[in-house]
């Protein structure tokens, strides 16, 4: 029904800032797609560009096949949910959600048929008579939505509409905001800087930074196979471990060693058949913390071990946080014993070799 | 320490409000008195009368009607102070006084008969308890014999289209400064706010000659219509002159507002389906209502008290604002001496922006630190 596709898209700012370079991506029907990136990165330039409130430099978007580079934002058939709400404070609930309808000269019972709807899907009837200063954030933020429901639009762009919310109220509303998705069955863009909201709303997760798209996938797959150094530690918390070290052939095995010797983790056997020409050379090992566990005093086991010393211990309850410090460079750990490690002790490691990532310390891309 | 404080700003806030409400009181009750109680005493009460006090002067009617009364000479041949001092010194009055027997010659008649007559007059005169007059008299006198009516909705009329003509046009110039930026927007922008380094006084004599040039263009012009188009000595001119002078001013105050709105707005309503005329008519518009009221009640206290200009500018007596017509009975009171009639006058002229202040002070601070703090 609704599909955008973004080919050659970029962005200038003021002829020498470039926000957004070269974007290539297409949307399907009906898909959540989360852009996700630190901020200045261009997820929520592109998200404009794709509302119209930015012109588009160079490239083209379509929408449905349509090229839209032209279409006056209103023309495009597009809502949108805005950061701060964007709440008109003169206009209570209800006509803050049929000024659009009013606008698009909609007929007044159609109108008041959709905003009882929208109202109804949000669990706002109550409040359609207050004025949005008399609404706490979580309901402000569902009049946002509601604003944006009444239109039936093609696509539903997000940008970053729970940043400004509570932390509890934010997993509620993250929550409801994908039962909308599924219930409404529309495409939808969302723009968030917080990965843990792309990893659990999105269909897809778009990684950018510095104008550029690093990564376009499911959220496991972004999990489990990040295409670059930047994307494996921003995706996840706490952030994957980054070693530097090299390869070498220890014994006839390849093997992972840091500089200052006395690491050494040996690579699998499915990784060591792709990473067999980089044995000499230097990488960046990549361990998520949870791919690291606490040895036993009898463990001597075959994928190597690491020594290290805590340095903060972080016990969140089910499982624990334990920053390390092997050879000079930092280490996360997460743990599950029951009783935490004590601050300063050596603890001796087992990592789980099968779940390393290796990258190229020059280009940071995965080596695969 | 923190009650000598309180001591200090209260102390200061009653002294600043007697300062204010005092002469404000005292023009409202002197608007309700005669002129006669006024000379008596200036800060007499309007309730607090009785007879001719023995320092009083007359009424001019009054001794007349007592002349008519005793049937002497027409009152126009005696010399008024005389009268008066007669009056003051009524008690002292002896027929065989020499100051009487000197003033009596004056009237041609044997001074024996004049002071007879003279103190009938007096003696009525006094007798009679000095007329209360009457609260409403000054206000009738004012509104009807002194054209303070017509006056009134003349600077009604100027205020109304000058404040609509300012903030419509200044609230368009100061959105699109304050949200746009385009070649040369910052310059016209200090082009517009320059306007308030001008003195208004120097304006007075290139605006005449423009008044003139432009009127007679005008006219050339619209001729063939059988139209006429005057600026000077019309109400037309004066209110294109009022916008001109507030538009700096009001520009400057609501740039500041338009710039403190949320730019999202916009935007919003962009996704909602507005143009940006929709935009500025349905959303930015009255969410500057804060700021469109203080420039609004600033711009009226200014016209509605704008002397200047309209003296220059209007000539007809029918055209006159309300600052005008209280200036010319002023000028009248100089020979009439009617006080009462001139409180009432300045008491008309004040209610208004009184009104005014009152029922939006609270909007008026507001919208004063709203523009200070986001502006």
């Amino acid at each position: 029904m609704a599909e955008v596709t973004l080919t050659h898209v970029q962005k200038i700012y003021g002829g020498d800032v470039t926000a957004v370079q070269d974007a290539n991506l297409t949307i399907n029907d009906k898909e959540f797609v989360v852009l996700v990136g630190p901020s200045g990165c261009g997820k929520s330039t592109t998200l404009r560009m794709i509302a119209g409130l930015e012109d588009i430099t160079a490239g083209e978007i379509h929408i449905d096949g349509t090229r839209i580079n032209d279409v006056p934002p209103k023309d495009r058939d597009i809502a949108m949910v805005f950061q701060n709400y964007a709440l008109y404070p003169h206009k209570n609930v209800y006509k803050n959600m049929s000024f659009g309808l009013e606008m698009r000269r909609f007929p007044k019972d159609e109108i008041d048929k959709r905003v009882r709807e929208a109202a109804d899907i949000l669990g706002i009837t109550d409040l359609l008579h207050r004025r949005p200063k008399a609404l706490s954030g979580g309901q402000r933020q569902r009049v946002a939505v509601g604003r944006a429901i009444v239109r039936k639009p093609k696509v539903f762009l997000f940008d970053e509409p729970l940043s400004n919310l509570d932390a509890k109220l934010r997993v509620q509303m993250r929550a409801e905001i994908s039962k909308l998705h599924r219930r409404l069955e529309a495409t939808m863009v969302y723009v968030t800087h917080d990965q843990v909201e792309a990893m659990t709303m999105g269909d897809r997760i778009v990684v950018m930074l510095d104008g550029l798209i690093q990564q376009v996938a499911a959220p496991l797959e972004l999990y489990r196979r990040p295409a670059n150094t930047f994307v494996a530690t921003f995706i996840g918390s706490p952030p994957m471990n980054l070693l530097q070290g090299a390869l070498a052939f220890v014994d006839g095995a390849l093997c992972f060693v840091t500089p200052e010797q006395g690491t050494c983790l040996k690579v699998s056997e499915e990784q060591g058949a792709v990473l067999a020409d980089f044995a000499g050379k230097p990488v960046d090992l990549g361990i998520r913390p949870e791919d690291l566990s606490v040895a036993s005093r009898s463990d001597t086991s075959n994928g190597g071990t690491l020594e290290a010393d805590v340095e903060v211990v972080e016990p969140m309850g089910a499982e624990t946080y334990v920053y390390l410090s092997v050879a000079g460079q930092a280490l996360t750990a997460r743990i599950h014993d029951q009783t935490p490690p004590i601050v300063g002790a050596r603890l001796r490691l087992n990592a789980n070799t099968p779940c390393f990532h290796f990258f190229d310390p020059d280009s940071g891309k995965a080596i695969r | 320490m923190e009650r000598a404080r309180k001591i200090l700003i209260y102390g200061f806030l009653i002294g600043w409000l007697f300062a204010v409400a005092l002469p404000m009181g005292w023009v409202l009750l002197n608007s309700l008195r005669s002129s006669q109680e006024f000379v008596q005493n200036p800060f007499g009460m309007p309730w607090l009368i009785g007879g001719i006090p023995a320092d009083g002067l007359l009424e001019h009617d009054e001794i007349e009607e007592a002349l008519r009364l005793s049937e002497v000479t027409p009152l126009d041949s005696i010399p008024h102070k005389k009268l008066a001092w007669l009056a003051e010194h009524f008690e002292e009055i002896d027929t065989d006084n020499n100051g009487a027997l000197n003033a009596g010659t004056e009237f041609g008649d044997s001074p024996s008969t004049l002071d007879a007559k003279m103190i009938a007059i007096i003696e009525k005169a006094a007798s009679r308890p000095l007329a209360r007059s009457n609260a409403v008299e000054n206000y009738r006198k004012a509104w009807v014999e002194s054209h303070f009516s017509r006056f009134f909705f003349n600077s009604l009329w100027v205020t109304f289209w000058s404040l609509l003509g300012t903030l419509s046009l200044a609230s368009m110039a100061a959105y699109v400064l304050a949200r746009f930026e385009f070649r040369g927007s910052h310059v016209l922008f200090l082009f517009f706010v320059s306007g308030m380094m001008i003195p208004a006084q120097l304006l007075l004599t290139p605006v005449f000659f423009e008044f003139s040039w432009f009127s007679e263009v005008g006219t050339q012009l619209l001729q063939p219509f059988g139209l006429r188009f005057q600026l000077y000595d019309s109400h037309f001119g004066l209110i294109i002159l009022y916008i001109a002078l507030s538009l700096p001013f009001t520009i400057l105050v609501l740039t500041g507002f338009f710039k403190s709105l949320p730019g999202a707005l916009r935007e919003a309503a962009i996704l909602d389906g507005c143009n940006e005329y929709r935009v500025f008519w349905h959303v930015m518009l009255p969410l500057a209502k804060p700021g469109l009221i203080t420039a609004g009640i600033f711009n009226f206290l200014g016209i509605w008290n704008e002397y200047i200009f309209a003296l220059v500018f209007v000539n007809t007596p029918e055209l006159k604002t309300l600052p005008l017509g209280l200036a010319s009975v002023s000028i009248q009171a100089q020979y009439k001496t009617d006080f009462g009639l001139m409180f009432a006058g300045l008491v008309i002229v004040v209610v208004p922006t009184l009104l005014v202040y009152v029922l939006l002070q609270r909007r008026l601070t507001e919208g004063i630190t709203m523009g200070a703090l986001k502006g």
